[in-house]
């Protein structure tokens, strides 16, 4: 059954009440890409998500899922925008089992208003990419988003135990547990983590805490050569040091701190008890006087900069993914490539860097996210646009090449899950 | 199902004659897993070497419809690595070399059939190790290992499989070689390792692992304190991880385990202790000294009857030799036992040991407990005396409605061995339809004929996971037209 595009928002309206709207400001506001779309939905149930999904899929509807959208300058520019389903009014914090270490949220919670809900029990979701505070964990999820407590911690592939979604078709799906450990079925929640909301809209999440540190210290590492940080990371992965955060930042980085000048530093924090804090400390500290860099210690609010930093570092970001032991040669090449004037700034462990380039031109950039893409392609390394312009995701392809078999199967899941390309289309690898 | 005298020799041919076992007695050795309750020799073994002879043998059986069952060393306790409807069993125990060690960038790259422990062994002196430790790692393949998603004692503090693996190489049902993840993270698309991870081989045969290597702690301090009772240890255990302890591993024994164990290994466990806990801390020297003061004080004034600290690494070794053979020592209470390994939430324990004693008094039958406590995952041995088949069945009833109670905690059917034939049926007890159906939909992307270790993980239902049709929400229909 087809129904007139008028008929169309009767229904969305049948099921959404006031939060479906087609006011004109709020959907100039609520564009994509430029692209403005037919309706915007702000459901207050997960009930009312499945319908709207539902209906968009049997009418043909591109759905569009959006939490604080922080994450929309990532990925394809959309095929189509019919509907925009925001979940930010899905904010609610199900069930918080403080005992246990695990909490239940629903997709539009944000992480900073589940930090401060676990406050008062010392526990913590460690999961910090830049901006986190105002971020949905939903989103955070659907991006697979990550920040420095990655070394510590893991990512939200490591902490998301179970989750529920509404698949394309509208139906409400659950996978994974509710608990720290199982292995009963498959682990669906892995196959949603990073999926960009393309094979199903996040709709409740249950995580696994953390307790917070008893204490915690942060020292900086300044260099008068960038060649001495890397192998300073080396030698402190191949300790005793159980780093929570080892984040390398560039000249430009520093700056952007408002720290001393100095050609690369190493901020890495510890968290322990007291006393295994300090002799952390002193290690971290030895290695930096072993190569004569200068050590300083760090107040607990430089993260809190470090984080606004990075969110606001500028209208694009490159997420830049090599060896670990190539983390040297990638910064040269991501210097020689963005320009001294780009804020670069790597989870070092990992090999991670991140990129802001201050120019916003397309035909730079492009060349440089290719040129790039050559230098890491030995390591099968990948350079993500984390955030960019309409027109430069348009102009080369944000996520960059996946290999022909992979792809093929990502392709099969795309087509199995969601045959009529309901979610978000175009925005993922390879068109999906 | 009989294959073809030319089928066989077509598999001769892709892994030649010495690497096929087609004799009655060669196959009975390989009918089933560590569950021996379920048997079923497939019609013939291969042991392929590389992975072109894997993918040519899943084509060739995908050509033939004849169904395909991995196995590595056949440690499972599910019922997984066994052939209920024939078919050709793929042994990988000849794929067990080790591809890469990479210290620099802190992995390791190795083939299926490469024993867990001995990654370890390879990796220990310049101070790594594999953290997952399946009790069976002596044995285990960490091809077997990512197959079930396997756990053990110190997965509690380090994850279990899944958080270890960075890429697969594998032969999919499709009978296609792909290869997913790799040294490098934050791979572009989806995360098909993720889903790959724990499909027991119902999705492709993994041909080559890629592994994220651990460095080795610091320093290591065993606590061992014997309770009453189990409940009151496991009021202990819920206790402690809500005040935001964070043990390496944190394991609980029961009388009846104490009993046998002491019977036979000398482990010295406190007699007449009605549970004794073992709590593992390591990390940097000052933190463990720290937590293990903690965690004994905390025993101490939690009710401990007895509250031991190893001094070293002998001590150590002593206190973990009893757990570690503690599936063992249940044959001196039985011959024959059910085991699972359901999960309830940490601070629920005491009271699934309650009614665990309340199940065993009600069905007379002894249940014997040995279990990861830290992380709430039990393992609970339901002893019956296999001379008399009315005992077998009172255990199923019971291992069935123990299931049941922990589900309704808000726990889940397995924790770490997976679900295999064994547990397939109990899959929609923690699964909607919706749920259900969205998993056999993942299948058959991976596995469109169906051939891949069937009858493992997903129930059998007549139109195959059609017939879990999930519910649709409801439109106004007519609203608006």
């Amino acid at each position: 059954m087809s129904v007139t595009t008028r008929g169309l928002g009767g229904a969305l309206a049948a099921i959404a009440g006031d939060a479906a709207t087609d006011d004109p400001a709020a959907l100039a506001a609520a564009a994509v890409d430029g692209r403005q779309p037919r309706w915007l939905v702000r459901p207050a149930t997960v009930e009312a998500v499945a319908r709207v999904v539902a209906l968009a899929h049997d009418e043909g509807l591109a759905v569009v899922p959006r939490g604080a959208g922080s994450a929309l300058a990532m990925g394809g520019v959309p095929e189509r925008v019919d509907v925009v389903l925001d979940l930010a009014r899905l904010e609610a914090i199900v069930e918080y089992n403080p005992d246990d270490l695990t909490v239940t949220v629903q997709a539009g919670c944000t992480a900073g208003a589940l930090a401060a809900a676990l406050a008062d029990r010392r526990q913590t979701l460690p999961l910090d990419p830049p901006g986190w505070g105002g971020r949905t964990l939903g989103g955070i999820g659907a991006t697979a988003a990550s920040g420095p407590l990655r070394v510590r911690y893991g990512t939200m592939r490591d902490l998301l135990l179970g989750v529920r979604f509404v698949q394309a078709d509208g139906v409400v799906t659950w996978g994974g547990a509710k608990v720290v450990k199982s292995v009963t079925g498959y682990d669906v929640p892995k196959l949603l983590v990073g999926s960009l909301g393309t094979l199903g809209v996040l709709a409740e999440l249950t995580l696994r805490l953390h307790p917070l540190p008893e204490a915690e210290a942060t020292c900086l590492l300044e260099f008068r050569h960038a060649e001495a940080a890397p192998d300073v990371v080396a030698r402190l992965v191949d300790s005793s040091v159980q780093p929570h955060r080892l984040e390398l930042l560039d000249a430009a980085a520093l700056g952007a701190c408002g720290l001393p000048a100095a050609a690369a530093g190493l901020v890495v924090s510890v968290g322990s008890v007291e006393g295994a804090v300090r002799t952390q400390q002193a290690i971290v500290a030895a290695e930096g006087a072993r190569v004569r860099a200068r050590v300083e210690t760090m107040g607990p609010g430089f993260w809190r900069t470090y984080d606004r930093v990075l969110a606001t570092a500028g209208p694009t970001v490159l997420k830049i993914a090599t060896l670990a032991t190539r983390l040297g040669p990638a910064l040269g090449e991501a210097r020689a490539a963005l320009g001294a004037d780009a804020v670069i700034t790597a989870c070092a462990p990992l090999g991670v860097l991140r990129a802001a380039p201050r120019t916003e031109d397309p035909a730079p950039l492009v060349q440089a996210i290719e040129r790039l893409r050559a230098f890491v392609a030995v390591d099968d390394g990948s350079v993500v646009i984390e955030r960019g312009s309409a027109a430069l995701r348009a102009a080369v392809d944000p996520w960059g090449p996946v290999a022909p078999g992979p792809l093929e199967l990502m392709r099969a899941l795309k087509r199995e899950l969601d045959p009529r390309g309901t979610l978000n289309p175009g925005r993922f690898v390879g068109g999906i | 199902m009989a294959l073809s005298p030319q089928f066989v020799e077509e598999l001769k041919g892709i892994v030649g004659a010495d690497a096929i076992v087609v004799s009655v007695e060669g196959r009975m050795t390989y009918e089933c897993d560590m569950h021996t309750f379920y048997k079923g020799a497939p019609d013939v073994v291969v042991l392929p070497t590389r992975t072109e002879q894997v993918q040519a043998i899943v084509q060739a059986c995908r050509r033939e419809k004849v169904p395909i069952v991995p196995r590595g060393s056949g440690t499972g306790l599910i019922g997984g690595a066994m052939a209920p409807q024939g078919g050709v069993m793929v042994g990988m125990n000849r794929m067990a070399s080790i591809l890469e060690i990479d210290y620099g960038n802190r992995t390791a790259t190795v083939q299926p059939g490469l024993i867990n422990l001995w990654l370890t062994h390879a990796v220990r002196e310049r101070g790594w190790f594999f953290a997952p430790d399946p009790s069976s790692q002596m044995v285990s393949s960490i091809g077997g290992n990512v197959s079930t998603n396997a756990g053990g004692p110190h997965c509690l503090k380090y994850g279990i499989t899944t958080n270890h693996v960075l890429g697969l190489e594998l032969v999919t049902g499709r009978g296609d070689v792909v290869r997913l993840g790799g040294k490098t993270v934050d791979r572009p698309g989806y995360d098909l390792t993720g889903i790959a991870v724990g499909s027991e081989g119902t999705f492709a045969l993994v041909t080559a692992i890629t592994v994220r290597l651990t460095h080795a702690p610091e320093a290591v301090k065993t606590v061992l304190a014997a309770f009453p009772s189990v409940v009151d240890a496991s009021r202990v255990v819920s206790a402690a991880i809500a005040a935001g302890m964070t043990p390496a591993a944190m394991e609980m024994l029961d009388e009846a385990i104490i009993r046998a164990i002491n019977a036979g290994t000398g482990a010295g466990y406190p007699e007449g202790a009605g549970a004794v806990l073992l709590i593992e801390l390591d990390g940097p020297r000052a933190e463990v000294e720290a937590q293990g003061d903690r965690a004994a004080a905390f025993c101490r004034e939690h009710g401990a009857l007895s509250v031991s600290v190893a001094k070293d690494e002998a001590e150590r070794a002593l206190l973990w030799k009893g757990r570690k053979e503690a599936a063992g020592a249940v044959g001196r209470l039985t011959a024959s036992y059910l085991l699972q390994d359901a999960v309830v939430p940490r601070s629920k324990l005491p009271q699934i040991m309650r009614e665990m004693v309340a199940i065993s008094e009600r069905y007379g039958l002894l249940i014997a407990n040995v279990f990861h406590a830290g992380d709430g995952n039990l393992h609970p041995m339901i002893c019956y005396d296999d001379t008399r088949p009315e005992e077998l069945e009172k255990a199923k009833e019971a291992n069935e409605e123990l299931l049941r109670a922990c589900i309704a905690l808000g726990g889940s059917v397995t924790g770490e061995h997976g679900m295999g034939l064994d547990k397939a049926k109990n899959l929609p007890m923690q699964y909607a339809d919706a749920d259900l159906n969205f998993m056999f939909r993942l299948r058959a992307v991976f596995d469109p004929d169906r051939l891949m270790n069937p009858g493992k993980l997903l129930p059998t239902h007549p139109a195959c996971g059609e017939g879990f049709r999930p519910q649709r929400p409801r439109l106004p229909e007519g609203a608006w037209v």
